[in-house]
Formats: C-alpha cells, sequence, structure tokens
C-alpha cells in the first residue's frame, strides 16, 4: 500500500540511531510505552525513546511531537508510525501501532468484559458513574491546559469557540464543521503571519 | 451486549475512517461526533452506556484512542473492535508517514507554524465539547456534577495521573459520595 522510504532520506539520516534497531525492539519498546501509559501514554513515550533508548534527543521529540498534535489522529499513534518509518519503513510504522494498541485494547476488552458481568452490582454501577462524571471532567481540563499554553490571539479565540458551540451546543456534524474551521483558520493565521 | 451484523461493521468502518482524518486533536477531539453518531443517529447505546465506555477506556491502560476500539466492541464483538480501531487509526497514519516524510525537508517552512497556530484553537474548542458531551451523558447529580469539576480542575492545575483521580472517582462512588 505504501512504497518503501526513499534512499535519499535513508542517506541523509545515515547515524540515526533508529536506523539500527531491530523489528524485535521497537516492537517491545511500544507494547512497553502501551501497556505503562496508565492515564496517557506521552509521559512514558517520551521516558523510552528519549531517556531509555536514545532514539531522539529531547528536542526532536518536542518537535516531532508537534507535528504530531499538528496532524489528525491520535497523537501516540502518530508518533509510532514516525518512530517505526524511520526505522523500518512502512513495516516498522505497522510493528510501532500494533504493539502500542493491540496488547492495551486485549486489556481494555477484557476489563469491559468483567465489567458487563459485574455491572447489574449497585456498586459497580455506582463506582463507574463516578467515574465517568470524572472522566468527562478530565477532558475539560485538558482543554483548560491545551489553551492556557496556547493563548491563541482574537482570531483563534473566535474559531475555538465556533468550534465548541458548532459541535458541542448545536450538534452539527464535525466533518464539515472541521473543514471549513480549517480553511478559514489557517487563512486568517497565514495573512497574519506574512 | 452487541447490536451486530456485517451491515453495522462497515458502518463504523465508513464512519470511523471518514472522522480518523479530521481529528485533529486526536479522540477526545471526536467524542461528540462519535456520541452524534452512535447515540443519536443509529441508537446503538444511550448516553449514559456512552459516558461509562468511555470511562473504562480511561481506566485502562493504553492510549485514550482506545475508546474507538470499545464502542465497536459494543456494538459489533470483536470484529467491531477491530475494525473500528483500524478505521479510525488508518488513514491518519497513513497521512502522517507522508507528511513526517515530506516535514523532514520541509522543517524551516512557513506552514508548519501557521497550520499549528491556525489548528490549535480548533481543536481545543472541539476538545472541549467532548467534554461538554460527556458531562451531559454522566450523572447529573449534584454530587457528580462536582466530581465533574473537581478532576477538571485537578487536570488543569496539577501533575496528578489522571487515573488516580478516575480512581479516586470510583472509590468516592462506590462509597456513596457522589
Amino acid at each position: 500500500m505504501i512504497p518503501p522510504p526513499d534512499d535519499a532520506a535513508t542517506a541523509a539520516t545515515g547515524r540515526d540511531p533508529l536506523a539500527g534497531v531491530t523489528p524485535g525492539r521497537l516492537f517491545a519498546s511500544f507494547l512497553k510505552m502501551g501497556l505503562l501509559g496508565f492515564g496517557g501514554v506521552l509521559p512514558w513515550a517520551r521516558r523510552v525513546v528519549v531517556d531509555e533508548r536514545g532514539w531522539l534527543s529531547d528536542r526532536d521529540f518536542a518537535e516531532t511531537m508537534g507535528l504530531c498534535q499538528v496532524l489528525p489522529g491520535p497523537n501516540v499513534v502518530n508518533l509510532a508510525v514516525i518512530i517505526g518509518s524511520r526505522s523500518q519503513g512502512p513495516f516498522g510504522a505497522l510493528l510501532a501501532v500494533t504493539g502500542i494498541l493491540f496488547v492495551p485494547i486485549a486489556v481494555m476488552l477484557a476489563m469491559a468484559i468483567f465489567y458487563a458481568e459485574v455491572a447489574h452490582h449497585p456498586l459497580a454501577r455506582h463506582a463507574i458513574a463516578a467515574a465517568s462524571a470524572a472522566a468527562a471532567g478530565l477532558i475539560i481540563g485538558t482543554a483548560v491546559r491545551l489553551f492556557i499554553k496556547a493563548r491563541p490571539p482574537l482570531r483563534g479565540l473566535l474559531t475555538g469557540t465556533a468550534a465548541f458551540v458548532a459541535v458541542g451546543v448545536l450538534h452539527w456534524p464535525l466533518v464539515w464543521v472541521a473543514l471549513a474551521l480549517m480553511a478559514g483558520g489557517v487563512a486568517a493565521e497565514w495573512r497574519a503571519s506574512t | 451486549m452487541t447490536a451486530g451484523g456485517s451491515h453495522v461493521v462497515i458502518e463504523l468502518a465508513v464512519r470511523f475512517a471518514a472522522l480518523s482524518l479530521v481529528a485533529i486533536g486526536g479522540i477526545s477531539a471526536i467524542l461528540p461526533e462519535i456520541h452524534r453518531v452512535v447515540v443519536d443517529v443509529q441508537g446503538w447505546m444511550t448516553s449514559g452506556e456512552f459516558a461509562d465506555l468511555f470511562a473504562l477506556a480511561q481506566l485502562a491502560p493504553g492510549p485514550n484512542a482506545m475508546f474507538v476500539s470499545l464502542v465497536g466492541w459494543k456494538v459489533a464483538g470483536l470484529a467491531g473492535a477491530i475494525v473500528a480501531t483500524a478505521a479510525a487509526c488508518g488513514p491518519s497514519s497513513v497521512l502522517c508517514y507522508w507528511v513526517a516524510r515530506w516535514a523532514e525537508r520541509a522543517r524551516t517552512t512557513r506552514i508548519l507554524p501557521v497550520l499549528r497556530r491556525a489548528l490549535a484553537p480548533i481543536a481545543i474548542g472541539f476538545i472541549l465539547a467532548s467534554g461538554y458531551t460527556l458531562a451531559q451523558g454522566a450523572d447529573r447529580s449534584p454530587g457528580a456534577l462536582a466530581l465533574t469539576a473537581v478532576a477538571a480542575v485537578a487536570l488543569a492545575f496539577t501533575r496528578v495521573n489522571p487515573v488516580w483521580i478516575l480512581v479516586a472517582a470510583a472509590v468516592a462512588g462506590a462509597m456513596g459520595l457522589a
């Protein structure tokens, strides 16, 4: 489906520490990040990729995450695609994504099956209802945290508010809202940057 | 447990594949749309079940993107889980693969910072909409609303691991405090 990476890129990064990584080690590393990532994988991803394996410098990691955040899709899955493909091409990307996703998914499904067994019990019901109220708070808190960090100018406040109202309050289909706001937002930002 | 059938699996694949390419900010940004499709349009589950599944996904280790796998599982069993995951992550991963190769060469161009500044507020708006949607699906008692508020503040202003926030909330709920 995806052609192998071109030789120019491989040659340019001849001393890339990722080039010598075996498929088994690549898979095992991403498996570790996924399994240890209670409450979010990102802190563990940084620890394994930068501190333990030395695959990327702190600066490279921050830049790569910046790219992952701009792109659609789960950030850590995008990170797995980028690191995996730098190591082993498309096959490496597939290995890394599988490593970070599929065992955690198996664990989660086991938890879901267990929950389905005990769901009728009032104790379990109350526990999960409280956890889901808190989980909603975690997402709201994430938005607040990102907002404080981004400190968007007025045009950003406008697109952000429009995104919230259109999707959260008016329940408009997200695909069209996203496309329209992305076009408008990029155009405004491009003009502001010249 | 499942709403089953191959047409359901195909429906899941098409819906999630389309969302994959606009999920700026990750799965947290497209929760209202997943909610709209699986609760409002298809009626595969209630708003409360949706919120419960989300809490389960957050409690499990791994990327919170796995919530889509859980939705797939609820709707169409193991096949649903696999198809939903592949559809939600596949198109965005292929795009990421190509853009990363291009970005290696285009590091110094103006377009990347422009994209980052333009897309960040939209992603934040979508993530806030996700939290709002989940809060509406969760229990609306005063105790539950207080938990939502405390969790939001704890995440935004402290460095506590979010799993402990969820575990503390679950314990409080089991003890009848919320």
